[in-house]
């Protein structure tokens, strides 16, 4: 033993030295301050992916609502002169002179594609994030009334099998023909039945960790069933719902295009409509441009919101603070 | 197991009725029912009362309300024997105002205003409209008729009561002779030599209940057919289900004996016929081929139905997608954080992100630069057109597959049995193999009825892009065209595929993991 110590060379004071018993020190805690939210954001920031990404999303969303406010678009400005339709960039830039209006080219009314692109996006972006928050709240908090009471679960469950078995175009024809294809009748469309798939999954992740002993326990100790939820349930589900969040918003967005692109979308000139319009010119030699833009866009603030989304639900889980 | 099997079944028949009195509550209760005359050019030509019986009248081919005429009415009792033709001619004529009738007129009237009124129908009398002098204007005769909105439950009974006809032997009204069913050995569509047994009815609807062909199954019946909803404006007058399932494309010509002895080369296939009242007589061409009534005949197409083309390519999309997608999957989570994982993830977060119709885009526009077929066409005989519609229905599947299969397996590398399983010596490769895989496919195969089965539906977006004349957009055109019984026997198809693919999940799943039961008794 004492060769051992002697092999480190240190001393055997260095190595067992006497610690009195302090009252003030015992009240410390040792361990470093934890704050979630902050841990949170510091496992994003982390990553140097997500920050580009993120700075990606900031812009894409602030220029589709900043852009749109400060321009003048008037889609059929151009509608008599039949020189400005179905025009490449190259020669829009050509014809109307270098500016920001013309680097993606005309459409079929001589409109300026990248406008109509960004006040499409506009309203693409406000219908998911209203969408998404409408469902979400409501989702989450019918979903975890559903996991908890057995009651509920029975009676819910019918309801869900009735609801999920309506064909949801039928669903949302009903309420485009009953008022009208506006932007607030599409959110309605979508909210109507959108939080049941949501509900359902919050449902699943509640049952899952309800039983849990740590939820027992608190049960046993006299906890109320309101304060298990918010305190012990609740922060397990955040990274759940922040990863749900992240495919949420997209998918309104894809679903927005797909209704668009089936004649039930949108009266206003939503991203969805644009590609819907714009699909004839797709086959057409030289136009393209008016397609694949629209839809590029589309693409790439759906992936940018899903990265985010997925990388922040990653974030969320405290699992991965260490 | 069968009887929890049962209970589970029942459950979702209660489902479903009530999912089909919800869709028709909102179809014919919620709709604005004037939307069906938007581009009705009949309606628009129309003008005063006749313009008022003809929406009636179009109402109740939509299946909105119960439509009744009084001439319609007048007819009935007549063929009841109540009146003569006498009587009934003159009680027709209406006069230009109610105090204006005749007296049989209006003895009639107040017959058919009580019994009407009895039954819940409102009766309206519209006078007739005249113009400056004593003519009546256009269209300005007066009418009389009664009409009841449907109620739901009525609607909802008659709907499902009316689901599964059988056919039986007094469906015909007229005079045909001797009614009755016989069998055969030699079925008389085929010349009466070849040996193919064969039942054949007298007085019911089908002339074949009972066939054989060369077509699978086989053996075909005619007895009960099925009726989801008569389509009024996709398909006039044709079930829902006949729609989905009757072949397309050009006619295939084959050398048909009709029953007359006539052979010919003709595409008609005779195991189809359905009687149709006095049509022997009313035809040169059927008097000549046909000896009865029964010369509806549906003809054979060389194309699939569109229930067929949705079911090749989905089934196909689905088999290559769960060869491709679980494997790699698994690859996917044995090299985790390698470089295999990152690609598989940058690919799954493509398909999850970017709206479909975007994709399936790129895929048309990748395809056709490789010289593949971008549209659909049922005369070509190339398989080279279901390449791409079914690569753009694989893809994203596959991705999907990849995703939960990743995840499965990486849950189950984490559990303490294969901590125990590697502590105990076992090689990597057999803890994935024998332990890990065997774990996480269990809620994959979950998923294999249902894709199995909602291949069938279609997929709207495909079909769309490629021009594929298959079941998808049957729904979207339904609603595009007010088709409320369509719309209705699709809702019950969709709601029907629902049921039994869960159910079927949760056998196949049982079978696979013998630790999952139904039965309370083997817990």
């Amino acid at each position: 033993m004492e060769q051992e110590i002697a092999k480190l060379g240190i001393s055997e004071e260095e190595l067992f030295s006497r610690v009195d018993h302090s009252a003030l020190d015992s009240e410390k805690i040792t361990a470093p301050r934890y704050s979630y939210w902050q841990s949170v954001f510091r496992v994003f920031f982390r990553k140097k992916l997500n920050i580009v990404i993120l700075a990606i999303l900031l812009f894409v969303i602030a220029f589709a609502y900043i852009y749109p406010s400060i321009t003048e678009y008037e889609r059929f400005a151009n509608l008599l002169d039949s020189t400005a339709k179905h025009l490449s960039p190259a020669k829009a830039i050509k014809q109307m002179g270098f500016n920001i209006h013309w680097i993606l080219g005309s459409g079929a009314a001589g409109q300026s594609t990248f406008d109509a692109i960004w006040n499409g996006s506009r309203i693409s972006i406000s219908l998911a994030f209203i969408c998404a928050a409408i469902n979400m709240t409501i989702g989450v908090i019918i979903g975890s009334v559903w996991g908890f009471s057995k009651k509920v679960d029975m009676v819910m469950n019918e309801v869900y099998n009735i609801l999920t078995n309506i064909p949801y175009l039928v669903f949302i024809a009903v309420m485009v023909m009953l008022f009208s294809a506006s932007f607030w009748t599409m959110v309605l469309a979508l909210t109507a039945t959108g939080w049941v798939g949501i509900a359902y999954f919050i449902r699943t992740q509640v049952v899952i960790i309800r039983d849990r002993e740590y939820n027992l326990a608190s049960k046993c100790l006299g906890t109320s069933t309101f304060k298990i939820a918010m305190k012990n349930i609740l922060p397990f589900m955040t990274s759940v719902i922040v990863t749900l969040l992240a495919t949420e918003i997209p998918s309104y967005i894809s679903y927005e295009v797909f209704l668009a692109y089936i004649g039930m979308g949108l009266s206003e000139m939503s991203l969805g409509r644009l590609i819907f319009e714009a699909e004839s010119a797709m086959v057409t030699p030289g136009w393209q441009f008016e397609f694949w833009s629209p839809v590029a866009i589309a693409s790439i603030i759906t992936v940018v919101l899903y990265v985010v989304g997925q990388n922040l639900g990653d974030a969320s889980d405290p699992r991965t603070h260490m | 197991m069968g009887k929890y099997l049962i209970k589970r079944l029942l459950h979702g028949a209660v489902s479903i009725v009530i999912v089909v009195a919800i869709v028709m509550i909102m179809i014919y209760g919620m709709l604005n029912r004037d939307l069906i005359f938007a581009k009705d050019t009949t309606y628009t030509h129309q003008s005063n009362n006749q313009k008022t019986t003809y929406m009636y009248s179009k109402w109740e081919e939509y299946g909105y309300v119960d439509y009744v005429p009084y001439a319609d009415y007048l007819q009935e009792l007549l063929q009841k024997g109540e009146i003569d033709e006498e009587t009934r001619s003159s009680a027709v004529s209406l006069g230009r105002k109610a105090d204006a009738d005749s007296e049989i007129v209006q003895e009639y009237v107040q017959k058919f205003t009580d019994y009407y009124e009895s039954q819940g129908y409102t009766v309206t009398r519209l006078e007739a409209v005249t113009r400056a002098g004593r003519r009546i204007a256009d269209g300005g005769q007066p009418q009389l008729f009664a009409y009841r909105d449907i109620p739901l439950l009525g609607r909802l009974w008659r709907y499902f009561t009316g689901l599964i006809t059988i056919d039986k032997t007094s469906y015909v009204k007229e005079d045909i002779g001797e009614r009755g069913i016989s069998f055969t050995l030699y079925d008389p569509a085929y010349g009466g030599k070849k040996f193919s047994p064969a039942i054949l009815g007298n007085g019911t609807k089908h002339k074949y209940l009972l066939y054989c062909d060369s077509n699978f199954p086989f053996i075909h019946q005619n007895i009960a057919t099925l009726n989801l909803g008569t389509s009024y404006s996709v398909n006039t007058g044709i079930d829902v289900f006949t729609t989905m399932t009757r072949t397309q494309g050009s006619y295939v010509r084959s050398t048909i004996t009709y029953p007359s002895g006539l052979t010919e080369e003709s595409a008609d296939d005779l195991h189809s016929a359905t009687y149709l009242a006095n049509s022997l007589g009313s035809s040169v061409v059927y008097a000549d081929r046909f000896v009865d009534d029964y010369t509806n005949v549906d003809t054979v197409k060389n194309g699939f139905s569109k229930v067929g083309y949705s079911f090749v390519i989905g089934l196909i999309s689905v088999i290559i997608s769960y060869l491709l997608g679980v494997p790699l999957g698994i690859l996917m989570a044995r090299k985790k954080d390698k470089l295999v994982d990152k690609l598989g993830t940058i690919y799954i977060v493509f398909i999850i992100a970017v709206p479909s119709l975007a994709y399936i885009f790129l895929f048309k526009a990748i395809g056709g630069e490789l010289g593949l077929p971008t549209t659909f066409d049922m005369e070509s005989t190339s398989k080279l057109m279901f390449v791409l519609p079914i690569v753009s229905l694989a893809l994203p599947s596959i991705a999907d597959l990849m995703k939960w299969m990743r995840r499965y397996m990486i849950d189950q590398m984490n559990s303490d049995y294969v901590k125990f399983a590697r502590s105990g010596g076992y090689s990597e490769s057999e803890i994935f193999t024998k332990h890990i895989m065997k774990n996480a496919v269990i809620p994959i195969v979950h998923g294999i009825p249902s894709s199995v089965l909602f291949a069938l539906t279609g997929a709207i977006i495909t079909e769309r892009v490629y021009v594929v004349p298959g079941a998808g957009n049957l729904l979207t055109e339904a609603i595009n065209k007010y088709d409320n019984g369509v719309i209705i026997g699709v809702t019950l198809f969709y709601a029907v595929l629902t049921v039994v693919s869960i159910v079927l999940g949760d056998v196949l799943m049982a079978m696979v993991d013998p630790r999952i039961s139904f039965s309370t008794k083997d817990r």
